[in-house]
């Protein structure tokens, strides 16, 4: 039996720390992992919990990202109950494995603090390496605070262990803004945590003598293009199952959560959309502009896989000016959530103006004045009927404008 | 356990492999997670393998007979039950039980004679035939011994 | 809100300090943020830590703050960081040195008109004397408490030894010495 941890009812934590209580609540059986900034803390707290004796787990020492998440892969297929985390390079050295996790239906729980990729060789925070998972086929769940990484880090498993589910969950949390930010965070207790996440029941577990299963069997085109139709399906239909989870954890906690959320926006003309912290900082600006009588909202993506490409809709159609705000170097294209995002809008009947800002990357600081800005820009469109800049921005870089392509509505 | 749509879950025995009626999306295993025994199999390391109830997922229950070209025939009076053959059969078609030689599983052997290869006896126990040829014909057609050259 | 901007260099316990303040003000019901601005951290590299305080919860993230209070708990920073940088007509400073006060401010232009806000306290020679080590976070807690007025002495160094329980007793005993020194040294 596991030692007894003592919490207060009020902690001040910081991400890091509340997702490895969330994995010690949740009592998972195996965390394979290569720590790697920022998210090191998490393994890394989660192996103490093991050697103190406040959980009874395995920590398994590997030698590499790709290394971590196969053993997860080998765990879980075993019917544990699975974790572990990463940021950056060790997600991109990782991500042949999520392929292979996501496709076997293991539902693995990876905690990402968001980082930039190199080059640059950077430890700060931006979403390249969330965009990276954006097909891997796992649920992609955002946080924006050290609060949701821990609520949403417990919502995880029992979304991802789910029988009707069956997928690995990542939960994502902005690097250093909140992985290094410590804030108020309310706890649940042990016994409420477990009894909120519940017991694993392991599906098709290969330690199950009576039933021995082939895991990763080869297809060609005759059978592949099935399973990847099935997979889609499952993870469209986890849509309901995480609302069901969520109303579940509102119970528990009287915190609601929202695949996407939405703040001041019953009457909003001006939509900052965006993903992680930037959605909090982004209220502060659109608060301080409703005083001045400038209907502002924001938009913020909780649920990143499955796209929630209907309530996108509905929260936006209304608008009449929207900035999506995409914070990884988008190579060439669009930003990946612009273009997410206008599709939605695309298939509405007021098609609200949508324009694109690259900002933030490699961790710069994203202030409520850059976020007053882009609002007021986008007051102009709306005030214009077009949009009056250029479609795609870079929004607080050194150096002369830079942006691409203007409109053809007028 | 739950209740799994197996694909073709009336067709028992051995298939073709490929060669069945393939399913739809909707009728696949979730994350192609394959069952290789119908029922409990806890017990089924102690039982032969043709008294396992294979499921349709186990390559057992399909065939590879077609494959093959030529076919490998045993010859009981020469073999000296070395295992030589049975260590080395890539497709575990050499049927041996208690290390005593029985003879070849055909719907399994694909016919590449790595067995006729690695068998020490002289004149070899396992030789290759054409697949249309009889064992009686065939046994009727064995070379003697050879004899060491001086 | 209170915003706290600490200037510190990595090993003396800026961070620390800025979370352990931030621990201790929760306990007063007051949502609080804690963070830092590291560099490719090594000893002695100079960081900057913050707080933010505030009676609701704090959802700005930005590093971007106007501070209302600025802690320099290493002497040479005084004279090499910018310290005044986005500050406000009432910010505060409290700064370690073994210089009188009017001395420190000819020595930084920056502070010349506003030496009634400035404060100084030697937290070096303090944690030396207390705790043996130069670890100066403790007794500029220490004088802040002194300066702000936000908390009873008595008060925060109860909450202090809750927040340094897992330490040895008599490192619990030099920083309580060492938070009080300062609390009744800073001028």
């Amino acid at each position: 039996m596991a030692e007894k941890f003592d919490l207060n009812e009020r902690e001040v934590w910081d991400g890091n720390y509340a997702a490895s209580q969330a994995l010690r609540q949740a009592r998972v059986d195996v965390v394979a992992a290569y720590p790697i900034t920022p998210s090191t803390p998490i393994v890394e707290n989660y192996g103490a919990y093991v050697a103190n004796g406040y959980i009874d787990g395995e920590f398994v020492m590997v030698e590499s990202e790709h290394a971590a998440m196969s053993g997860c892969v080998g765990a879980s297929a075993a019917g544990g109950r699975v974790a572990t985390a990463t940021s950056s390079q060790g997600f991109a050295l990782m991500a042949e494995v999520l392929y292979q996790a996501s496709g076997m239906r293991l539902p693995i729980v990876l905690t990402v603090v968001n980082r930039a990729l190199a080059s640059p060789l950077n430890v700060r925070g931006d979403h390249a390496d969330m965009y990276l998972g954006r097909d891997s086929g796992w649920i992609q769940i955002d946080a924006f605070n050290a609060q949701e990484a821990y609520d949403l880090t417990l919502c995880a498993f029992k979304i991802g262990e789910n029988h009707s589910v069956r997928l690995p969950v990542m939960v994502h949390q902005d690097g250093f803004i909140t992985s290094h930010t410590a804030q108020n965070v309310y706890p649940l207790s042990d016994e409420k945590a477990y009894e909120f996440v519940g017991e694993i029941v392991p599906v098709d577990d290969m330690l199950d003598f009576s039933r021995p299963v082939t895991y990763g069997a080869q297809t060609e085109e005759d059978w592949h293009f099935e399973h990847k139709a099935k997979q889609h399906k499952a993870l469209m239909d986890s849509r309901p199952v995480i609302d069901e989870v969520f109303a579940e954890f509102e119970k528990f906690t009287g915190r609601k959560y929202n695949r996407v959320e939405g703040y001041d926006m019953d009457d909003a003309e001006v939509v900052i959309v965006a993903l992680g912290t930037t959605v909090e900082t982004a209220r502060v600006a659109a608060q301080e502009l409703r005083e001045e009588g400038i209907k502002a909202g924001v938009v913020g993506i909780r649920v990143f896989r499955p796209f929630p490409f209907d309530d996108v809709r509905d929260m936006l159609e209304n608008a009449k000016s929207v900035a999506v705000l995409d914070r990884s170097s988008p190579g060439g294209a669009m930003g990946a959530f612009f273009n997410e995002v206008s599709a939605a809008l695309y298939t509405t009947p007021n098609r609200p103006l949508v324009t694109n800002y690259i900002y933030g990357l490699g961790g710069r600081d994203f202030s409520v004045n850059e976020a007053k800005r882009i609002f007021m820009e986008q007051k102009a469109n709306a005030d214009a009927g077009h949009i009056t800049t250029d479609i795609q921005q870079f929004s607080g870089l050194r150096g002369p404008h830079l942006g691409y392509f203007q409109t053809k509505r007028s | 356990m739950q209740d799994l749509k197996l694909k073709a879950a009336d067709k028992r025995g051995i298939h073709q492999l490929g060669g069945d009626e393939l399913v739809g999306w909707d009728e696949v295993t979730q994350g192609i997670i394959l069952t290789s025994f119908e029922g409990d199999a806890s017990n089924v390391a102690h039982l032969k393998a043709e008294e396992r109830n294979y499921s349709d997922f186990n390559s057992y229950t399909a065939t590879v007979a077609s494959w093959r070209v030529q076919k490998p025939v045993f010859n009981i009076d020469v073999c000296i039950d070395c295992q030589n053959c049975w260590v080395w059969c890539p497709d575990t078609s050499i049927i041996s039980r208690d290390k005593q030689m029985l003879g070849i599983d055909y719907d399994h052997c694909k016919g590449c004679e790595v067995c006729v290869e690695v068998c020490p006896t002289n004149p070899k126990s396992l030789l290759m035939f054409n697949e249309q040829e009889d064992l009686e014909t065939a046994l009727s057609q064995w070379p003697e011994k050879k004899k060491k050259e001086k | 809100m209170i915003e706290i901007r600490w200037h510190s260099r990595a090993g003396q316990g800026a961070v620390t300090g800025a979370k352990s303040l931030g621990d201790i003000v929760a306990t007063t019901g007051k949502e609080v943020q804690a963070f830092a601005l590291y560099g490719s951290a090594k000893r002695g590299a100079a960081l900057r830590a913050y707080n933010r305080i505030d009676d609701k919860p704090i959802i700005t993230h930005e590093k971007f703050m106007n501070p209302d209070y600025v802690l320099v708990i290493d002497p040479a920073l005084a004279m090499t960081d910018d310290i005044t940088m986005n500050d406000k007509e009432t910010t505060k400073y409290i700064i370690t040195t073994h210089m009188e006060k009017e001395d420190l401010i000819k020595e930084i232009p920056a502070l010349q008109d506003k030496a009634d806000r400035v404060f100084v306290v030697d937290c070096i020679q303090i944690s030396l004397d207390t705790i043996g080590r130069s670890i100066p976070n403790a007794p500029m807690l220490g004088a802040f408490v002194k300066v702000s007025g936000m908390f009873e002495l008595d008060y925060f160094l109860e909450n202090m030894k809750r927040v340094l329980a897992k330490f040895p007793q008599k490192i619990i005993d030099g920083n309580m010495q060492a938070i009080t020194r300062a609390y009744n040294e800073v001028k």
